[in-house]
């Protein structure tokens, strides 16, 4: 790492010139090459606006029900929330494919029974690379947005993906 | 790296769509569910002598037969999609993605000469941004709680 101010050839990973003690950190933090990585980096939650009220269900709704919603408001996973309105869990279709089809009588038990629970959630001032982070790590296609452990929003990866598109089309 | 350029010159091939399964359209739609379960995914292929007519998905799953309180008994060949739209291995992949957003599908068969070859779902394709920015995406900060006092030498 050579110092900016010195030219000193300090060794890497040095926070202070070993020459001059002029301060090396900002040499070593991550810079964007192109807008799409500067957008992820810098861009917020907030910035894709999924703020608008989630569509949530309580846990002791039944799965009738939470389908019949998410089939109204044509969305592959709906949020479950306690009734002090906080995030319980995610019900979403591979819940339904995994664990509800093809057992008698499902259709009628609560939604908590078959709910992923504490689902990974992000907050609306985390970056977008962090939720892109969560995304392809678990293999998430919503990850909800929660303040003070309630929901306020929820964002799909086909946000995520018609956001990364647009800006390399622009 | 830039990506917009790699989105025009990469080729689907390159991203190694999953294994295809498939069913035939009078196998009921509980052998699909069976299926999809065992093997983790969120579609199958629908097809007939060796040609794709149709696709049935986690979403025809909840639309076409639990909402409408069909029997899993009923035929797959009655609740998939049909026709659905394709890519070729050789189609860039920016043209994958333009199919994918247009149409709302999460999953697209990769067809080469009439013959299904592979399923190209959107996961893959979020993970092959990510693998463009790869430090960006993956170097986050610890999340709390932090431990209060810091270990080691």
């Amino acid at each position: 790492m050579i110092c900016p101010t010195c030219g000193h050839d300090n060794l890497p990973g040095n926070e202070v010139c070993s020459n001059c003690q002029h301060d090396l950190t900002p040499l070593d933090r991550p810079a964007a090459t192109n807008r799409v990585e500067r957008s992820l980096m810098e861009d917020q939650v907030q910035a894709l606006k999924p703020l608008t009220t989630p569509i949530t269900i309580t846990g002791q709704a039944k799965v009738r029900e939470a389908v019949a919603l998410m089939l109204e408001r044509d969305i592959g996973a709906i949020l479950v929330v306690d009734d002090a309105g906080k995030l319980q869990g995610i019900f979403s279709e591979r819940d339904l494919l995994k664990k509800v089809a093809g057992f008698d009588g499902n259709y009628e038990r609560p939604v908590s029974d078959f709910m992923t629970r504490r689902p990974a959630a992000v907050s609306k001032t985390d970056t977008l690379a962090y939720v892109l982070h969560k995304m392809d790590g678990g293999g998430y296609r919503h990850v909800p947005v929660v303040e003070n452990g309630k929901p306020i929003g929820v964002l799909s990866v086909r946000d995520m993906l018609r956001h990364i598109t647009r800006l390399c089309r622009e | 790296m830039d990506i917009g350029r790699n989105l025009k010159i990469d080729s689907v091939a390159r991203l190694h769509p999953t294994t295809p399964w498939h069913v035939h359209p009078m196998q009921t739609v509980a052998d699909a569910v069976a299926l999809m379960r065992a093997k983790s995914v969120g579609c199958v292929l629908v097809c007939l002598a060796g040609k794709i007519v149709g696709i049935f998905t986690e979403r025809d799953l909840m639309r076409r037969v639990m909402s409408q309180g069909k029997p899993l008994s009923t035929s797959v060949g009655e609740c998939m999609t049909p026709g659905p739209v394709t890519v070729d291995p050789k189609d860039p992949i920016g043209a994958a993605v333009r199919r994918m957003e247009e149409g709302g599908y999460r999953h697209l068969p990769v067809v080469h000469d009439g013959k299904a070859v592979g399923i190209l779902s959107v996961k893959r394709i979020v993970h092959y941004l990510v693998e463009h920015f790869p430090a960006t995406v993956h170097n986050q900060p610890p999340t709390p709680p932090f431990p209060p006092k810091r270990e080691g030498a």
